[in-house]
């Protein structure tokens, strides 16, 4: 059963379109993440769903009952988001039962509901305070407590933690997981930050232009993107695209980068084409900083290269290692302890086992 | 640094702080020359209206009194006692206080209500309603006087305090509306949405979330109001006569209908108490003024 379902859902904001027949299917505990750059219409998608913007096209069901001309009230959801919105002249109790409060339930439920989710969060020392008075992580449990206490069958979280310092970030997001374990119930968070996307969704769905680009767990977005968009927008650093032309010799493929000398190319092997590519096709190589190391032998599928590195940047436990590759700037991701200096080549492998390769034309996965 | 080039590090350094103590000298000279020159006038009312007549007619302008007298204070406020056709400001002063108290509150508070439902309330063609606010302020005070002389005659209230509080009122609205909406617009739009969700609606909104984070904006309309209201003679001439008239008519009325000599003490007294209230409005909030008009965004 559906928790959440979005039907060729559009929105226009005047003759803009920021949404353009969205289709979305969200089952009972699913941990689902929208991520996309700004103005991909994440954040529309997130507001319609709470009923915040009017549906132009399309239909929203939640448990299976289309909401499009239901209250946001009414419609079992609660939101948390970026800014936290509390409201500034009532007391961190009184911002989190001012729902509660707008239903008719009686007094005692309030208080039990309150300091249970209260003692969860560890707000339950602040609940005299103004929110001027908390910090940013502070404000934020709070922000979710006043969702919690709703009991909401959806939970909506609109980019919660762009707000937050980096270390509470990592902290708060922690918790987040925590919470979704803890409760199980279907959350639905907006994002432009993929490391977060990653690391708290059981799938993604991958937003630009008003469209779900791709939609999948985080393994399959990371591992198999289905576009250079895509591919292009997650991972950090970026995958390397190097585009060039695809050869055929007898069964097997080489691909032959732009701007190339001396006949240099890269034997495809083993892998697993859509369709059939043609001889001679445009196409974009992709392959993850990861994909190069140093020399390994363990690899069942690798490419011997020797590489200049043109810029070292430390990030603590790797270094992240910009090197020329026949003409082209890629991004190594190397061990913190690996030898590399500027202007040495150093041999290096390159797996091919976990390639990406996209049409040129297209930008679609081959 | 070679010994050279310390010594002439040294004179840089004392010429750049002697022209600094040289320019600030110059700026507190001057703000304190345009200081005296607008507190004169003010000195001089004060001065005057202790005087008696005999001194004012002898005297300067600006010398203090040689002996301090509340007479024509008390002859400004409450009039001489026996005298039937004489004008005293008490009662126009409590008219004037009954116009401007309901005015401001009722100006106020519309104006907020309109700047909430402008800014987070949303609809098509709500900058154009805007547009037509700001095109309100913009509308001279005589080119209403005519229609509205007649809608407050078809009201039934002209020459009443009711019809002032109700022209100030709608003239206001403009401006209260104007400051509000610039206001609320820096407020985020995220905590009335946590609002609807929390299942608030439009009123609830206004009263229990916005309204008591107004107090900046709502000190800057009162002021503003207040200030234009009290002060305001067109249409307090136009629109009321006699008994009804506000403050600002009676003092009008009072200098320049004395029959006998000029009584340049008493008319200083009454000028001084017109502008009275307007001043301690201003003492009381006026730190709020600058604060509510230059308020960015209102962090939750």
């Amino acid at each position: 059963m559906a928790t959440l379902e979005v039907k060729n859902l559009s929105k226009k904001f005047g003759l803009t379109p920021v949404l353009r027949q969205v289709n979305l299917q969200v089952t009972e505990g699913e941990f689902i993440v929208l991520l996309g750059p700004s103005g991909c219409g994440k954040s529309t998608l997130l507001n319609m769903i709470a009923g915040l913007e009017s549906v132009d096209e399309g239909e929203i069901l939640i448990d299976d009952y289309v909401v499009n001309r239901v209250e946001p009230k009414d419609r079992n959801i609660a939101m948390v988001f970026q800014s936290y919105a509390l409201y500034p002249a009532m007391t961190v109790r009184e911002n989190v039962i001012f729902g509660l409060k707008q239903r008719k339930i009686s007094k005692e439920e309030i208080e039990t509901s309150l300091q249970h989710f209260a003692k969860m969060l560890q707000i339950d020392e602040l609940l005299g305070r103004k929110p001027a008075q908390l910090s940013g992580g502070q404000r934020q449990r709070v922000a979710m407590g006043r969702a919690l206490v709703r009991e909401p069958h959806v939970f909506l979280f609109d980019e919660p933690l762009s707000n937050l310092d980096a270390k509470l970030r990592v902290e708060m997001r922690r918790e987040i997981k925590k919470l979704h374990e803890k409760l199980g119930t279907t959350m639905i968070y907006v994002t432009h930050d993929q490391i977060e996307a990653m690391s708290l969704a059981t799938r993604i769905a991958v937003m630009n232009e008003g469209i779900i680009q791709q939609i999948g767990s985080p393994q399959e977005i990371y591992d198999q993107p289905n576009s250079i968009f895509v591919a292009d927008f997650v991972g950090s650093p970026s995958i390397n695209l190097i585009s060039g032309i695809l050869t055929k010799s007898g069964d097997s493929f080489n691909f032959i980068p732009d701007k190339q000398q001396d006949g240099f190319k890269i034997p495809i092997n083993g892998y697993p084409f859509k369709n059939e590519p043609q001889e001679g096709q445009e196409i974009v190589f992709g392959f993850r900083p990861e994909a190069i190391s140093l020399p390994n032998e363990s690899l069942k599928s690798q490419l011997r290269v020797e590489l200049k590195p043109t810029l070292i940047e430390l990030t603590g436990y790797e270094k992240d290692v910009t090197f020329d590759f026949h003409g082209h700037e890629v991004i190594g991701r190397l061990l913190r302890y690996s030898k590399a200096e500027l202007g040495t080549a150093i041999p290096l492998s390159l797996d091919l086992s976990e390639i990406s390769l996209f049409d040129k034309s297209s930008a679609k996965r081959l | 640094m070679s010994p050279a080039d310390q010594l002439q590090m040294q004179s840089l350094e004392r010429s750049a702080s002697f022209k600094r103590s040289f320019y600030r000298f110059l700026l507190f000279f001057i703000l304190g020359l345009f200081a005296l020159y607008y507190i004169a006038p003010m000195y001089v009312m004060i001065v005057t209206s202790l005087k008696s007549m005999e001194e004012i007619r002898q005297g300067n302008l600006m010398t203090l009194p040689r002996e301090i007298l509340f007479d024509a204070w008390k002859i400004a406020w409450g009039g001489r006692g026996y005298d039937a056709g004489d004008v005293f400001l008490r009662p126009y002063f409590w008219n004037s206080m009954k116009m401007v108290i309901p005015a401001v509150v009722v100006s106020t508070f519309f104006g907020a209500l309109n700047g909430y439902a402008l800014t987070k309330w949303r609809f098509k063609g709500d900058n154009l309603v805007f547009l037509l606010f700001l095109f309100g302020c913009f509308i001279p005070y005589q080119a209403i006087l005519l229609p509205m002389a007649r809608t407050l005659g078809i009201l039934g209230i002209s020459n009443s305090i009711a019809g002032l509080v109700l022209v100030h009122s709608v003239y206001g609205l403009s401006f209260t509306t104007l400051f509000c909406r610039n206001y609320y617009v820096s407020i985020s739009d995220e905590i009335v949405k946590a609002a609807r969700i929390d299942g608030a609606g439009f009123f609830k909104i206004f009263f229990k979330v916005l309204l008591p984070i107004s107090g900046p904006i709502l000190v800057v309309t009162v002021i503003w109001q207040f200030t234009n209201i009290w002060n305001d003679f067109l249409f307090g001439s136009s629109f009321s006569f006699g008994e009804a008239a506000p403050i600002q008519v009676a003092l009008n009325n009072m200098v320049l209908t004395s029959t006998s000599v000029k009584q340049y003490n008493v008319d200083m007294a009454a000028a001084f108490i017109a502008g009275f209230p307007t001043l301690v409005v201003y003492i009381i909030a006026g730190k709020y003024f600058i604060r509510g008009l230059t308020a960015g965004s209102v962090k939750g």
